[in-house]
């Protein structure tokens, strides 16, 4: 009994480009990724001004507050919450003025302004709530940890020295008694007991600044670490690129050099055959038959070889991508193919309807011109092949392209779109193929996001389903183009 | 009938491109490099230059020599010119656009090899039939 298979290829992520990402200035995070940074800190700012706002709005309540022990604080949460909330408007208008920008060296400003802000604000609240009865001056360590994330280790230093300064003027400016001491316990207990007790001040200042060091001293270490180590990947990573782009580079030269010296013997041969060099024996032109049938061969391998180099390699620049109609182009490559077919008693079948993609033009041919000369040659003679285009409402364009054939064991289908892979039934029933075909369409597919389906039975043949990615765009440019896709594009 | 100039320094492939085009009755000259080509067709206008574009001496030679022919020499401007090369058309790979552009398409046909010279011998033959065609038309 043969047994159906189904095998979908994977949509791989294109590979990491090797064009140069902004580098790290001098351990710190890239500029393009503190651009990130500087809106997810911004969209993070308003949570804290919605909780001071909230804050604020239970001590409006004369009994929510105190019934929780603490002093209910009408104006300083909202205060804050306006001052907050007028300078997260401002970082979040520079932030996305910076993002149209890509990377660049106000991003770091920025933060660094962010984090400026929030210290001065916080010191304010850390007075209000209560500088040493309460644990509200361990809200530097946030902006401490994520300055070691974001700058280098002298500029989180300084960071942390402006946390600890500012800290300290607080509790100084408290002492010396300049401003009333603040606090939000109704219990005046712990209060008046830190106040008038100057070791259990010095205690619990002390304890916090050197906290906030040692914080500082392992986050910055660790951090530095891991962007040292992430440099040293990408570092890697630009390497490896660089030598297969290389590589890809030599391999074309290769096959392209491979392809002058073959072009001559066959054109020698063919002088042979046309009998220009004088009658020859019917032993010799058979011979020569074959010799000018393997260099065909060989001429179709070396041009798939380049296909391939040249899909794989990035020394060029990428090919435009355009808009294609996919129908007519679909037309063309059953056009190209039917001669061949004929000769082998196939028939193709075509339904086609109107549809449009985006993408580079020759790579789709080759993902299409492959699949039907795939069809054909895996056809038994007599047999059908049956070429279907459609493209439904809201989805991208769906091709299929099926076959009566000899078909692909289940086992074999994840293997066929390696390189040089060939079944054995394949091999046996077709030599001239080269295990190259399927490779180039993988490489086409993933590369245009275009979700490849075989499902297939030995004997019984094989379809091959290509779905294109969705894209209104591509609508309503088929519109333009007057190629009647019926769609409400 | 007409005058050929093959530009090829692949000696075995423009002989064997020389003696198919020669059996139809056209006159063929080869030439190895594209110094001796600009020469030769100074000397002796041909009705259609036959292009390689990879040469020893430069990777883009073809290309130059077609845009010197285009652009550079008044006598040499209206020669047709068919590309005879293992580049490919649609990814001239190592090409920037600039030779694309500005060397590509002045020329009137192009075919890659490894080629049929029976197809070659038809381009070759629309070519000239068409150019005579022209000249027909304006003498009358």
């Amino acid at each position: 009994m043969n047994v159906a298979g189904v095998y979908e290829l994977p949509l791989t992520a294109p590979c990491p480009s090797s064009g140069s990402r902004a580098t790290p200035a001098a351990g710190g995070l890239p500029e393009d990724m503190l651009v990130t940074n500087v809106l997810w800190l911004c969209r993070l700012r308003w949570i804290v001004v919605g909780a001071l706002v909230l804050f604020g709005a239970l001590g409006l309540s004369p009994t929510w507050l105190p019934g929780m022990g603490v002093l209910p604080h009408p104006d300083w949460p909202f205060a804050v919450a306006v001052a907050l909330a007028l300078a997260n408007a401002a970082f979040l208008a520079h932030a996305r003025r910076l993002r149209g920008l890509g990377a660049c060296p106000w991003a770091r400003a920025n933060l660094l302004a962010q984090m400026v802000v929030d210290l001065l604000l916080l010191t304010a609240v850390v007075h209000f709530v209560g500088s040493l009865e309460t644990y509200i001056a361990f809200a530097y360590l946030f902006h401490i940890v994520l300055a070691c994330i974001f700058f280098t280790r002298p500029l989180s230093l300084a960071v942390t020295a402006i946390a600890c300064f500012l800290y300290l003027a607080c509790v100084a400016i408290e002492e010396a008694r300049l401003v009333p001491r603040g606090g939000i316990y109704t219990d005046m207990t712990l209060r008046d007991h830190v106040a008038g007790s100057p070791g259990v001040r010095l205690v619990n200042t002390g304890w916090a600044l050197l906290t906030w060091f040692v914080v500082w001293y392992l986050v910055s270490y660790l951090s530095a670490t891991v962007r040292a180590r992430d440099a040293e990947l990408a570092d890697s990573n630009r390497r490896l690129l660089s030598a297969q782009e290389e590589r890809c580079g030599h391999m074309l030269r290769t096959t392209h050099e491979l392809k002058a010296p073959f072009s001559a013997i066959d054109a020698s041969v063919q002088v042979l055959l046309r009998g220009l060099a004088g009658p020859l024996s019917s032993d010799a032109q058979e011979i020569l038959t074959r010799v000018s049938t393997r260099s065909r061969r060989l001429a179709a391998e070396i041009q798939e070889m380049l296909q391939l180099a040249n899909l794989q390699s990035t020394v060029q620049n990428p090919p435009r991508r355009e808009q294609i109609d996919l129908a007519d182009m679909l037309r063309s490559c059953v056009a190209q193919m039917r001669p061949l077919a004929e000769e082998r008693g196939i028939r193709i079948e075509e339904q086609i309807e109107p549809a449009c993609v985006r993408g580079v033009e020759e790579y789709l041919r080759m993902l299409l011109a492959n699949l039907l000369a795939n069809a054909v040659a895996y056809s038994h003679r007599g047999g059908d092949v049956r070429v279907a285009c459609s493209q439904k409402r809201a989805d991208g364009p769906v091709v299929t392209i099926e076959d009566n054939g000899i078909g692909i064991p289940a086992g074999k289908l994840p293997h066929i779109f390696d390189e040089y892979y060939r079944t054995s039934e394949a091999a046996q029933h077709n030599r001239e193929s080269t295990g190259l075909g399927l490779a180039i369409v993988r490489h086409v597919a993933q590369a245009h996001g275009i979700r490849v389906r075989v499902s297939s039975a030995p004997n019984a043949g094989t379809t091959f389903t290509l779905t294109f990615p969705e894209d209104p765009n591509f609508a309503i440019t088929c519109k333009e183009k007057g190629l009647g896709l019926h769609t409400d594009c | 009938m007409g005058y050929i100039l093959i530009v090829d320094d692949d000696e075995d492939f423009a002989l064997a491109a020389a003696r198919v085009l020669r059996e139809g009755g056209h006159e063929v000259q080869l030439v190895l490099d594209t110094d001796s080509a600009v020469r030769s067709m100074e000397q002796r206008r041909p009705q259609l230059a036959i292009l390689d574009v990879m040469f020893p001496e430069s990777s883009s030679a073809g290309f130059e020599l077609a845009r010197t022919m285009r652009h550079h020499k008044e006598n040499l401007r209206g020669i047709p010119i068919l590309f005879l090369t293992a580049v490919n058309q649609r990814f001239p790979l190592g090409f920037s656009s600039r030779d694309i552009d500005d060397t590509w398409l002045p020329a009137d046909d192009f075919l890659e090899k490894p080629v049929s010279l029976e197809l070659l011998r038809s381009k070759v033959e629309k070519l000239l039939g068409g150019r005579a065609a022209v000249s027909k038309e304006v003498t009358s």
